[in-house]
């Protein structure tokens, strides 16, 4: 089991962060990823592993006013 | 006082004089800035420094309170200043018609107990949250997106900004797809008014938190950032 977004989420092996906003339909464009508080670059989500017990955090990056 | 009646007893008396006495400047007076000055000016918080270099246009009428076929070309903050007068004269108002920059940004918020980021790009409000933290001053932040928004409170010290905009090469984020919406600015200026307000008067407020409203699926969600 993992969390994202303070939910728990169940874990499989070979999940990356990339395989996880798929399966969560994260689309928009504009996202921010940090996992266990680390940043992980766009460039890197193809490859970044997501662990069993991981704490996942992402956030749709708003800047309007 | 007849004028603070309905504030009563949610705002005591004693909280209604402690607001009179305080000073939050704030920054931006778009669509987030004009329902934030509107909250503050009509519970009476004493005193309001209002920044901003732009003037309105067309394209902000969808949303921004403050703005009016009347005022297409003149400066957002003037229309900020006469609105503040209308509602509650006992609200000292300053209009300073101007970006924020890294060179005034210490002036502009010197003296101030609070900043306020209603601001619409990334670095104006990372320049914002830097400016706070050198004044050591609480800097409340709002962002909106669509039928989204969030809220954060950035304590002197704290760095929360950077955690959402970690390492963003781009100025904008979601509203450049799916543009800003009158109720969404409405309810997460109410929101960052109300936060404002709980930290004048020292009562407990998001911390180290963000609080996201998505408004087409009706909720909300508090993140831990810290």
């Amino acid at each position: 089991m993992i969390k994202v977004n303070t939910e728990d989420y169940p874990w499989h092996p070979g999940m990356t962060v990339r395989v996880l906003l798929d399966e969560k339909l994260f689309t928009f464009r504009h996202i921010i990823v940090r996992v266990n508080g680390e940043f992980v670059p766009e460039e890197d989500y193809e490859h970044h592993p997501i662990l069993d017990g991981d704490d996942v955090l992402v956030l749709h990056l708003m800047a309007g006013g | 006082m007849e004028r603070y009646l309905r504030n009563q007893d949610a705002i005591s008396e004693e909280d209604q004089t402690a607001l009179s006495h305080k000073r939050v400047v704030v920054v931006g007076c778009g669509g987030l800035g004009g329902v934030v000055i509107e909250c503050l000016a009509r519970i009476g918080v004493g005193h309001m420094r209002v920044v901003d270099g732009d003037v309105f246009d067309e394209s902000n009428l969808n949303r921004q309170l403050l703005s009016s076929r009347m005022n297409l070309g003149r400066p957002k903050t003037l229309a900020a200043q006469q609105r503040v007068m209308a509602v509650n004269p006992l609200v000292e108002v300053e209009a300073v018609q101007a970006e924020l920059t890294s060179d005034n940004a210490p002036e502009l918020l010197g003296n101030y107990d609070i900043a306020v980021d209603c601001l619409d790009d990334i670095p104006s409000r990372l320049l914002l949250q830097q400016a706070a933290k050198e004044a050591g001053i609480p800097l409340v932040h709002a962002a909106i997106a669509g039928w989204r928004g969030q809220v954060a409170v950035v304590q002197p010290g704290e760095d929360l900004l950077s955690l959402l905009y970690n390492n963003s090469r781009q100025e904008q984020g979601e509203e450049i797809s799916t543009g800003t919406l009158s109720f969404t600015a409405a309810a997460l200026g109410a929101l960052q008014a109300s936060e404002v307000v709980k930290l004048l008067l020292g009562r407990q407020g998001l911390q180290g938190e963000l609080l996201i409203l998505d408004l087409l699926n009706a909720s909300s969600t508090r993140l831990r950032l810290t």
